[in-house]
């Protein structure tokens, strides 16, 4: 099977690709990913707090989508809310009482799975603020088209073809929770469960991915306390 | 030495028991006693990390820590702080430290200052203090001398020189005397620092020159290798 990018795979993913701290003036921020479409994230926080949003037990968390042209929509505050369900029980608010957790996610390039790239920039972001987490978020989508077959990480041109889309995140820990489960269009209970077992598995390499993604970051401010 | 930089992430489990040592043995019961620093908490019977870092070991008391960067500052006690003073109120000075909120530096909190006698210090004003009190629900206290002697110890005021903004992770490195870009730095000519654990760095030296190069130098040496800190420096002090 060939899909319209050129992938052979019902199961490939698009090419990853993340940096992290490539803004100055955010606490935290990275770019992240999934073929073209591309998202950058920042993270501000833990900053001072408007007394309208004060929350006297933890920080309060708001997340800002930005598109990449005009003025933000209806669906963008769709995916603001999406995104902070998902991102807000990974963060300990509990730790960071009466202050503002701000997470800006400018849109940079649309090609499909806006969601998931922003879960999983923003889950770098948060890494790259250094934010109390108990765990971290990596989120994967997937489509069934008309023909009924499951394709992961579809690009636009897919997403046209596709009678439901699902994202699933899931959070890092042994268990391997489910943090959002985003669904669109009509679809049996085994076709959902068909997707949230692909993404499952998707998930995983992202999660590594990210892993990764740090690990040679640390690795680089290190080394200059290794070599005196 | 690339391999024993242990990295781990938030949600990570971390397994402290595996190489404990007789020293550290609880006398009461046969459980070693663990303790835990920044970056690590306890869920349930597990260690779990809450940020990315490395995990760093003790021996001596099982001590276990994550060393982690980060740009925003949370305060905690005891630790050095450069602030500028934002307000000036009759009991206290409100101070930006660069955390989620200012700090409060009673007028009193100097060397050798009472009632009659206190320091005067305008909004603007650049000091260097000490964290007393640090407490999630409450505004950081600071004072600007040492409690156990009393005298200033050089807390205060800081006049003149430059500030310049920086990750925590640098700042904390910067304390390190062995730390190559001030040992560099200081082959060439006199300076002054003024280290703050929340980001700041004060410079000082007797030339404008001087100074601004100190500001660059220190910022551009966070990701240089020791070698690499060298050649900046001295292609810096070619400029001249």
């Amino acid at each position: 099977m060939k899909r319209s990018d050129g992938r052979t795979e019902p199961s490939q993913l698009r090419a990853f690709a993340a940096s992290q701290s490539l803004l100055n003036r955010a606490d935290g921020s990275a770019k992240f990913s999934f073929g073209e479409s591309t998202v950058i994230a920042s993270v501000v926080g833990p900053a001072e707090v408007k007394i309208r949003d004060e929350k006297m037990d933890e920080a309060t968390v708001e997340v800002i989508v930005r598109p990449a042209v005009g003025f933000p929509s209806t669906k963008d505050k769709l995916l603001e809310r999406a995104l902070r369900q998902t991102v807000e029980p990974t963060i300990l608010a509990g730790m960071m009482p009466r202050t503002l957790i701000q997470i800006v996610v400018q849109i940079v390039q649309e090609d499909g799975n806006m969601l998931s790239t922003a879960v999983n920039a923003i889950s770098l972001a948060m890494l790259d603020a250094g934010l109390p987490m108990n765990s971290l978020a990596a989120a994967v989508s997937a489509i069934i088209d008309q023909e009924g077959n499951l394709l992961l990480d579809p690009n636009s041109k897919e997403l046209e073809n596709a009678s439901s889309v699902h994202t699933f995140a899931f959070d890092n820990t042994t268990s391997y929770n489910l943090l959002l489960s985003h669904c669109i269009g009509t679809y049996s209970q085994e076709q959902y469960l068909d997707c949230l077992d692909a993404c499952k598995h998707a998930s995983e390499r992202v999660h590594s991915f990210i892993r990764t993604a740090v690990e040679k970051r640390i690795e680089k401010e290190y080394q200059q306390l290794q070599s005196s | 030495m690339t391999s024993d930089l242990k990295v781990v992430l938030p949600g990570d489990l971390i397994s402290v028991n595996n190489e404990s040592d007789e020293s550290s043995m609880n006398v009461d019961d046969d459980v070693p006693l663990v303790r835990l620093g920044p970056g690590l908490t306890q869920v349930q019977e597990d260690i779990v990390s809450m940020k990315a870092g490395v995990l760093k070991h003790q021996d001596p008391g099982n001590k276990w820590w994550l060393e982690s960067n980060q740009r925003r500052y949370v305060a905690a006690t005891g630790e050095s702080v450069i602030g500028i003073v934002v307000a000036r109120l009759a009991e206290y000075y409100r101070v930006d430290i660069g955390g989620a909120q200012a700090a409060i530096l009673p007028v009193l909190a100097f060397e050798g200052a009472t009632k009659k006698n206190k320091p005067n210090l305008v909004p603007g004003t650049l000091v260097y203090a000490r964290i007393s009190l640090a407490n999630k629900d409450m505004e950081p206290e600071l004072q600007c001398f040492n409690p156990s002697s009393g005298k200033a110890d050089g807390y205060g005021e800081l006049k003149g020189g430059f500030v310049i903004r920086c990750s925590l992770g640098l700042c904390r490195r910067l304390l390190n005397p062995e730390t190559p870009i001030l040992r560099f730095l200081g082959e060439h000519f006199p300076f002054e620092t003024a280290v703050g654990m929340n980001g700041r760095i004060w410079v000082n030296s007797e030339n404008p020159q001087y100074t601004i190069l100190l500001a660059n130098a220190v910022k551009n040496s966070e990701y240089l290798s020791e070698a690499q800190c060298k050649a900046m420096v001295e292609s810096l002090i070619d400029k001249l």
